[in-house]
């Protein structure tokens, strides 16, 4: 027989029950605070990374020795890659009001958020001697007129990896390289088996495959948009540069699900033997250093079309001020104090950033200049990375999220569902052209 | 005050004070959203605070989106596909683990813990072992010659992989509904049948399937609502395809999550929101009118 229990008990019960839910909502109200207080908070995907990783220690040590000399403290809070680039933690923070002081952002991302009015104007607390230190491109991507948005801490060209014991098992040799997109296609034909794919462009839809896409485009000459800003993406070289990646899928010479969290990843593709070339960014050097280090590869320049010039894509991230943040001053000052400061001991650290956490090359000059004395890039991959790669590159274009996914969209169908290039080419034009007619934000092109 | 109305009074509040916490979670977590997404609709919302009132112009749009009827057509393909067959499946697992069958505890555990799995666990699972050309799945069928199928990245399998994984990591939930429903129809209607001369097919079609109606409608009704605007249309699809290949696989859940967090205009995401609420409400409506609100048993 169950006890009894009173009516009194029961409406006692009742209470408590209703009490301890109002209570535990008001504690995760509590948790929320993105300010963490009096202090700054810096939302990220390198660290704390609760796996560990060079990048994540790197970031946590930033993090210590700022709060180790500054009243104002920092709390660093990590989210996942995928979830940070594509998900809504970060912009649902904002939509909130309660966006972090600090972020990561990207060239894909930096017009959504500016339009959004949430970049806070660091140009107040950039001298002029700091400005002229960043190489050339780098500023301006996250500067509209006067305002700078953002302060670029790295950048990253793309180019082609390559397996020395794919080409070996082939037959081929380094001569046999390809310089040409027909060539490329031809030599990925001869290094696709039954257990592995000739090549790998990024197949999944995103900001990434679209960065990734991008110099195929400028190859042959053609541009997104004209001197007025009018789009200009139904052209004969988008439809070349559709037609490449469709034939790559359509030939079984690239695959449509990439292994890892994509071709952004060389460790998980090409360090694992599944792709014998792959198309993706200075970064993978440190990638394969880290988690793959005794497969031999080499690096070489993107394909072009017959008759076509090289271009690259430089990515490469910034931080950014929330312009509603608790405390700008001394997010500001934050961001001038690790990514600005001329002190030896930073720009040390900075090469430690650059040239070890994370292959990928400074953004300024004194960096370059540090990095060189220590021969951080005189060898192996990252040399021909600063040495051959990063002079055909351009920044990564700023496309606000209209004119991003309309590209998307078109190499998406040509890709993986066989559409006509042209006919998909055409299509976004409109939708470009749509947008643009209406569009009021900051500028796209700088 | 007598004291019948006093006691009716204290039973009152005490009925209150136990219904509250559910009353205020449906009111701040259902209610509140869904007036908010009804106003929202008739903003213009930009995702960063910026807010003006829109009239109809987000309704308008809709009947200019190219990509809305692709993302309906899919989302209720996808329904169509997942729920009848999580059903059969659940159902066909349920008839064959019923009673005392040698095993059938070990079988109905592993049949069930794919559900209790967070779908972003089985969406990495599924992508792993169907990862193009090196997976576990392209990699056995290799040998009858279908190993260069690539089951997420070819528009004409994608979507119905999705509905193979979900049908994988619902039909556990199902079967131990229907277990449930199975256990409660008297072992004597099959006594009576099985005298009568009916086969198995007869008990099925004549007991067993009739005996099931509500538990079927409870199944087929949360599956369907599921499929539709719950995690499955949206938690596998972000994990395992993004909507792609080349919108395959672009759920409503999944193009409104697009317009509200890559476009940042929540009001138009909201008005979407609305139409499939619509849509659902009509087909929710016309289900309760079908089945005279849901009672199957004579008398109800």
């Amino acid at each position: 027989m169950y006890p009894r229990i009173s009516r009194r008990q029961s409406f006692k019960l009742g209470a408590g029950a209703l009490g301890a839910m109002t209570g535990a909502a008001a504690l995760t109200a509590c948790g929320s605070d993105a300010g963490g207080g009096d202090g700054i908070s810096l939302w990220n995907f390198f660290g704390p990374d609760p796996e560990g990783s060079e990048v994540s220690t790197w970031f946590e040590t930033l993090a210590t020795d700022w709060n180790e000399s500054h009243d104002v403290q920092l709390d660093l809070r990590y989210i996942p890659n995928q979830t940070y680039m594509d998900g809504t933690t970060l912009q649902t923070a904002f939509t909130s009001g309660e966006g972090p002081d600090l972020f990561v952002i990207s060239p894909g991302d930096f017009l959504r958020f500016g339009n959004g009015g949430a970049l806070m104007d660091l140009a107040e607390y950039v001298p002029e001697e700091l400005r002229a230190d960043f190489t050339p491109g780098n500023l301006e991507a996250r500067s509209d007129g006067e305002a700078i948005y953002a302060i670029p801490f790295d950048a990253e060209p793309l180019a082609m990896f390559y397996s020395v014991e794919a080409f070996e098992e082939a037959g081929l040799s380094e001569g046999d390289l390809p310089e040409t997109w027909d060539q490329f296609l031809d030599i990925a034909d001869k290094l696709t088996t039954d257990t592995r794919f000739g090549a790998l462009v990024e197949p999944a839809p995103g900001y990434y495959q679209n960065f990734t896409w991008y110099p195929f485009v400028w190859q042959s000459g053609s541009e997104f948009f004209d001197d007025s800003g009018n789009p200009t993406f139904d052209t004969p070289g988008v439809h070349g540069a559709l037609q490449l990646w469709q034939d790559l899928v359509n030939n079984g010479l690239s695959p449509r699900q990439a292994q890892g969290t994509g071709a952004n990843e060389v460790n998980a593709n090409l360090g694992a033997g599944t792709v014998a070339m792959q198309q993706s960014g200075i970064w993978g050097v440190a990638q394969m250093a880290q988690n793959a280090p005794d497969v031999e590869y080499g690096v070489f320049h993107l394909p072009i079309p017959e008759g076509g010039e090289r271009a690259t894509d430089v990515g490469g991230w910034a931080i950014a001020a929330n312009a509603d943040g608790k405390n700008p001053e001394a997010a500001a000052e934050f961001i001038m104090w690790a990514y600005g400061s001329s002190e030896p001991e930073q720009i040390d650290r900075l090469v430690g950033w650059n040239a070890g956490a994370k292959s990928n090359l400074p953004t300024r000059q004194s960096v370059i200049d540090a990095a060189n004395e220590k021969d951080s890039y005189s060898e192996g991959a990252l040399q021909y990375f600063v040495d051959e790669v990063y002079p055909t590159g351009r920044p990564e274009p700023r496309f606000p999220p209209e004119v991003y996914k309309p590209i998307s969209d078109a190499l998406q169908a040509c890709m993986l569902n066989g559409e006509d290039p042209a006919s998909a080419a055409g299509r976004a034009q409109e939708q470009l052209e749509s947008f643009m007619s209406g569009y009021n934000g900051l500028s796209i092109e700088y | 005050m007598s004291a019948t109305t006093s006691r009716r009074t204290q039973e009152a509040r005490a009925a209150w004070a136990f219904l509250s916490p559910d009353l205020i979670g449906l009111g701040l977590f259902i209610v509140l959203p869904i007036v908010l997404a009804f106003g929202m609709a008739f903003m213009s919302v930009s995702g960063f605070g910026a807010v003006r009132f829109a009239g109809v112009d987000n309704f308008l749009r809709l009947l200019s989106d190219n990509k809305l009827p692709k993302a309906l057509i899919v989302t209720f393909s996808y329904a169509i596909l997942a729920v009848p067959l999580s059903y059969v499946v659940g159902l066909g697992l349920a008839l064959l683990l019923e009673g005392k069958v040698r095993g059938g505890g070990l079988v109905r555990t592993m049949v069930f813990i794919p559900y209790v799995l967070s779908l972003v666990v089985v969406a990495l699972i599924w992508q792993f072992m169907l990862v193009d050309k090196t997976g576990v799945v392209p990699t056995l069928l290799r040998g009858v010659n279908l190993g260069h199928i690539s089951w997420l990245g070819d528009p004409q399998f994608a979507l119905l992989t999705v509905v193979g994984i979900t049908v994988w990591s619902q039909a556990g939930y199902q079967m131990l509904l229907f277990l449930g429903g199975l256990g409660g129809i008297p072992k004597d209607f099959y006594d009576a049948a099985s005298i009568d001369g009916a086969g198995w097919w007869r008990r099925l079609t004549s007991i067993t399937l009739p005996m099931l109606r509500p538990t079927s409608f409870f199944i087929l009704l949360t599956s369907a609502m599921a499929c539709i605007t719950g995690v499955q249309a949206f938690d596998l699809i972000f994990m395992l395809t993004r909507g792609g290949p080349a919108d395959a696989t672009l759920t409503m859940p999944f193009y409104i999550y697009e317009q509200a967090f890559t476009y940042n205009d929540l009001g138009y995401a909201s008005a979407l929101t609305l139409v499939l609420v619509a849509i659902l409400m009509v087909a929710v409506i016309a289900t309760f009118a079908l089945t005279k609100g849901a009672r199957f048993h004579e008398g109800d």
